[in-house]
């Protein structure tokens, strides 16, 4: 499965990078050279074994549905590139390409 | 639109319908995965914390509560309920999305495999079961405000506040099978999924306030075909009735198409309720690629067997069985009924009447519900929450009316005042001194001065012209202003005229 | 001058000696600045210094101390925390231009946990760009050198909270360690650095990497000091649901009783390695001969799957990576492109203009690995790999109790030496990352110096899930018996000044 310079700019679309040409050509033998290297794990046979999502086998941990203390709007704002001291500000939507 | 083009259109064609319903779970306490509480409206940016901001370090931790509100929810639509679940996070960029992808669920839903019967018309209506595919639990997004367009529309709008109060409420999100065929099932299954809902408390289902927010899947196929036509998925519907007239409209356009030779886009497409039409967005070339894999921030669910039992035990009684309760308890009719059940605070309030004035009061108890309280919330545009008449007034108006203190048409009244002052009808009508006259010995005095005052028409009356009784009946009730109780007045009259 | 040289005084003398009124909290603190003042310029360790935060925890321990209570564990401790841990009153900025302004505005766990055992908060210790990295070449502010050799890397992705500690300008530190982040620059270092069982320490406000990976973990220049931070640090905490209630135990209690019983593993297989040099090779060895004279059970296992670990982390790893760094958009903190003309270009260009390279590269594999058509052959397959690793270590841990591998493959390396292909970077962590695969402890304990570098070389003890005990106890054993000095050339230069030995 050799990755091309398509497959880059498709990928790079869904993770929200805009690459110069430049950086496509580049991530391209990257990319093609890490995923040379790890090549070796489509061929072990792995059928039958359960993926492992989570290395500790425990479960169910919930928290109880209990109202605690948040941030003030002073710090929920705080770390914004733009806001008009209540909200955040961001420019027109059109774009977004995908919505809920 | 016609309703005969939509039956037209039917004729020819099969519409097959999915619905995808999301209810935020408002009886929770706090949002799904942190402890902000869960409201709504407010300032903007003031219930939010690390976590449902999505600030960098922030990690979720699931909220047991919601995750019982779920499964209540399968348990009452005949889900399998999973043991082995967990969450997964579903990747897309969007601006209300804090983390840029939603925790939600993929293959291992807490619920799957239900489905729920609706009536479809009232009398002479038919039945059909609707499949439920799954039951899955999600956070909720932020919410977006579009300025310098119209309408706070995203067309035209210059920039967007983002709000975060919502992000991260408890959504429950229910796909059903495409099993739908008709705009009126789609609005009937939406509607029965509502009361059972209600019933179980789970959520406010707000419709307008998007705290149940129904999105339809429509596609349509020539009769006898057997392979399903390209769908579109209609959304902003914000009532029963834009479901219905939204599915309405996308069943007739899609036909429009077709049968002018085209071909249906699978595409998002927005119901105006204004316009009366849907219309689509940027069409979705680039397909979804949500990238789910495994929430690592959380370890899964193994449910005992016995904790779903335990659940269970927690279920009331449902809109259906309530209905038939009704029915064999009250001899309420199946139409009022079912009406009475339905909503569930309704339910609520003619209990506690019927509670009160006595179950073989049950029939009138319902009738000044679905008639005069009824108009009167339909004309309000109200819920039964809003208004000042409590189960209690309604219990007591029955019982004046059934004692014979007030007659019928004077009720009409002290209810039409009860509803504007909230006061309780044994006042309204001690201060109107509106109180029906039933005392045999006050309404004697008041016939034999009648009588007394006209000879001719006695004599007349007793040489066989009993229409006359209506005359007399008449002149007792002006003396009396009204108040007499005009069975008594009758039967008084009567025995002094022919004794 | 306060006269204290934090180069010989382990953690748990600063806080005796202080709390007998040897030398005062604020001393401690002068100690760590003073050292930073002669040394950072040329080391680069710290991206911040926070002596306001640093000073006015050290007042509160004086005031303790003046009013006669009881010290905390690791009172007047100076640390330093590794610059993706949040805490209120610093920048946050994973060594990233995309949150190069971020103020934290909520505290770490961990950190906390710390502060609150009365450690110092001297600053925050740079590191590769969102812990991608085995070099801290990947700093968008410029690498750490190492203490021992300023023209090699000190390892990473923890390199400047290894190199605080190697340096004396911090007892201890906080790093993270999601691939060998801690253990690696911990064996390039000559200090002693701990990779915590998962779930032991809370990952709440540690800017995310790999979810199912990462753990934060202690640096010290002593086996004594690592526990001690562990204990500090670690336990149930209830705003990470995969912190683990398993109890903490009294790690620094388990120490000094020796090696005599413990059932040694040597993992044979991997020592096969290609680019395992013959003296790291001769570590394991050494290490071997070492703990059958202290009395332990010596033998030799194999983990057949754990060459697989490689494989299967370069996948996991970026793919929880691209999902965890998809909050980076420019919209509610950090790096926003200016001019954008509608959100999609703000998030194409903030995200492209505000990550580093190695940042880039890692989001891309991991979006791609998890991409339609491709999560089965990857990300599925990766997870099945892991499992395998897992049933290895499990067998391998019911015929013995420690496992021995060399930390890295090979000493410090030049700086550029590792930087034109990405993958020759990732084998430096061949020996640390099945660990964080599968889940269980690990220590890095230096070992000695390379005779044709000088450079330190690591000894990598492997424990069982929740068995930092006796993983703590092996490499006290180990630390005792080797006899390790610490100091660094650069440092001795200085001019060593009142001992605590
Ligand atoms: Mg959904
Ligand atoms: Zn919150």
């Amino acid at each position: 499965m050799a990755i091309t310079e398509s497959d880059v700019r498709h990928v790079a679309m869904l993770a929200r990078l805009a690459l110069t040409d430049e950086q496509v050509t580049t991530l391209t033998a990257e990319l093609g050279s890490v995923l040379g290297h790890i090549d070796e794990l489509q061929r072990l046979d792995l059928t039958g074994v359960q993926p492992t999502a989570h290395p500790l086998a425990m479960t169910n941990r919930m928290r109880a549905d209990v109202i605690v203390p948040g941030l003030s709007r002073e710090a929920a704002l705080s770390n914004a590139p733009e806001s008009d001291g209540m909200a955040f500000l961001i420019p027109t939507i059109t774009g977004a390409g995908e919505e809920s | 639109m016609a309703k005969d083009r939509l039956a037209e259109v039917l004729a020819r064609y099969e519409a097959v319908i999915g619905l995808e319903i999301h209810t935020e779970i408002t009886a929770s306490a706090t949002k799904m995965f942190c402890g902000c509480p869960v409201a709504f409206g407010g300032e903007p940016n003031t219930r939010v914390c690390p976590v449902c901001l999505g600030l960098p370090g922030a990690l979720p931790v699931p909220n047991q509560a919601a995750i019982e509100w779920t499964v209540l929810a399968g348990l009452a639509t005949d889900c399998d309920i999973a043991l082995a679940s967990q969450f997964h996070r579903k990747q897309y960029f969007y601006p209300d999305m804090p983390k840029d992808y939603q925790i939600s669920q993929y293959d291992l839903p807490f619920c799957s495999g239900g489905s729920l019967e609706i009536e479809v018309g009232d009398e002479g209506g038919y039945r059909t079961t609707v499949g439920i595919t799954r039951i899955h639990l999600e956070e909720d997004t932020g919410k977006m405000v579009h300025v310098g367009g119209s309408e706070g529309r995203i067309a035209g709008a210059t920039h967007s506040l983002v709000d975060f109060n919502r992000a991260g409420t408890p959504l429950m999100e229910l796909v059903t099978e495409p099993d739908i065929r008709t705009p009126e099932e789609a609005r009937c299954f939406a509607r029965k999924l509502r009361s059972i809902w209600l019933a179980l408390g789970i959520s406010d289902c707000n419709m307008e306030e998007g705290s149940m927010r129904v999105d339809a899947n429509v596609s349509i196929r020539p009769r006898g075909a057997t392979e399903l036509g390209v769908k579109s998925e209609v959304k902003n519907m914000n009532s029963f009735k834009a479901l219905h007239d939204a599915v309405a409209y996308e069943i007739v356009r899609q036909a429009d198409v077709l049968d002018g030779g085209g071909r249906v886009v699978q595409e998002t497409r927005h119901w105006d309720a204004g316009a009366r039409r849907t219309s689509g967005l940027r069409s979705k070339e680039e397909a979804h690629d949500y990238r789910y894999f495994p929430e690592p921030d959380m370890v899964p669910f193994a449910f005992d067997p016995e904790w779903v039992d335990s659940l269970a035990c927690r279920l009331p009684e449902l809109p259906d069985a309530r209905r038939d309760r009704y029915i064999a308890a009250f001899g309420l009719p199946k139409h009022d009924a079912a009406l009475l059940s339905a909503e569930y605070a309704q339910a609520c309030f003619f209990e506690e009447a019927v509670e009160i004035a006595g179950a073989d009061r049950a029939k009138q108890i319902a009738n000044w519900m679905l008639g005069e309280l009824a108009a009167r919330l339909n004309a309000d545009g109200a819920e039964i929450a809003d208004t000042r008449i409590r189960p209690p007034m309604i219990a007591e108006i029955v019982a004046l009316v059934e004692d014979g203190a007030i007659s019928g048409k004077q009720a009409k009244d002290v209810f039409a005042e009860m509803a504007e002052t909230g006061d309780a009808p044994g006042a309204i009508v001690e201060a109107a001194g509106m109180k029906q006259v039933s005392d045999t010995a006050a309404i004697e005095a008041v016939a034999a001065a009648v009588l007394e005052a006209n000879p001719n028409e006695v004599a007349s009356y007793r040489a066989g012209k009993s229409g006359l009784i209506g005359f007399f009946v008449g002149a007792v009730m002006r003396e009396m202003r009204g108040q007499g109780n005009p069975q008594v007045v009758n039967d008084v009259l009567r025995r002094m005229l022919e004794g | 001058m306060s006269g204290i040289d934090l180069s010989v005084f382990p953690a748990r003398q600063i806080r005796d000696a202080i709390a007998s009124g040897e030398f005062s909290a604020r001393e401690a603190a002068d100690a760590a600045y003073e050292r930073i003042d002669a040394l950072d310029s040329d080391v680069h360790a710290f991206l911040q210094l926070t002596p306001e935060l640093a000073y006015a925890a050290a007042d509160r321990i004086d005031a303790l101390r003046a009013a006669g209570e009881d010290l905390p564990s690791l009172a007047g401790v100076p640390a330093g925390i590794k610059d993706n841990m949040n805490l209120v009153g610093t920048r946050t900025t994973c060594a990233s231009r995309i949150l190069g302004d971020y103020e934290s505005v909520y505290d770490c766990t961990a950190v906390r946990r710390l502060l609150d055992a009365g450690a110092l908060p001297i600053g925050k210790c740079n590191m590769d760009e969102f812990a991608f990295g085995s070099s801290t070449e990947n700093s968008a502010y410029g690498p750490t050198r190492n203490p021992w050799d300023l023209d090699r890397v000190p390892g990473g992705s923890s390199g400047g909270s290894a190199a605080v500690v190697a340096a004396g300008m911090a007892s201890i530190s906080l790093g993270s360690d999601t691939g060998g982040s801690i253990r690696q620059p911990g064996a390039l270092t000559g200090t002693v650095g701990l990779k915590p069982t998962y779930g032991r320490v809370s990952r709440y406000g540690i800017v995310a990497f790999g979810s199912s990976l990462d753990q934060i973990g202690p640096f010290g220049r002593t086996v004594e000091d690592v526990a001690l931070t562990l204990e500090a640090i670690a336990g149930e905490d209830a705003m990470d649901a995969t912190s683990s209630p398993e109890p903490v135990e009294r790690y620094s209690e388990a120490l000094g009783i020796g090696a005599k019983g413990l059932r040694v593993g040597v993992v044979r297989d991997m020592l096969a390695a290609e680019g395992c040099g013959e003296e790291i090779r001769a570590v394991v060895d050494q290490a071997a001969e070492t703990f059958a004279a202290l009395g332990a059970e010596v033998g030799s296992v194999d983990l057949p799957n754990a060459k697989h670990g490689l494989a299967a982390y370069y996948i996991i790893g970026p793919a929880e990576a691209s999902s965890n760094l998809a909050r980076f958009d420019g919209i509610r903190y950090g790096h926003r492109a200016a001019e954008a003309t509608d959100v999609l270009d703000l998030y194409m260009r903030s995200r492209a203009e505000g990550f580093g390279p190695e940042s880039i590269r890692r989001i891309m594999l991991g979006t791609y690995a998890l991409s339609a058509g491709y999560y089965d052959a990857y990300y599925g397959q990766a997870q099945k790999a892991r499992t395998r690793i897992i049933e290895d270590f499990r067998a391998a841990f019911e015929r013995f109790d420690i496992l021995l591998t060399p930390t890295t493959p090979e000493v410090a390396f030049r700086f550029g030496e590792k930087v034109d292909d990405p993958y020759t970077m990732y084998l430096n962590d061949y020996y640390t990352i099945p660990v964080n695969l599968a889940g269980n402890c690990a220590v890095s304990v230096p070992s000695g110096l390379c005779t044709t570098t000088g450079m330190p070389m690591g000894l990598q003890i492997i424990g069982d899930y929740f068995a930092e005990s006796t993983l703590l106890r092996a490499a006290a054993a180990f630390e005792e018996a080797t006899g390790f000095d610490s100091v660094p050339p650069l440092v001795k230069a200085l001019g060593v000044a009142k001992g605590g030995e």
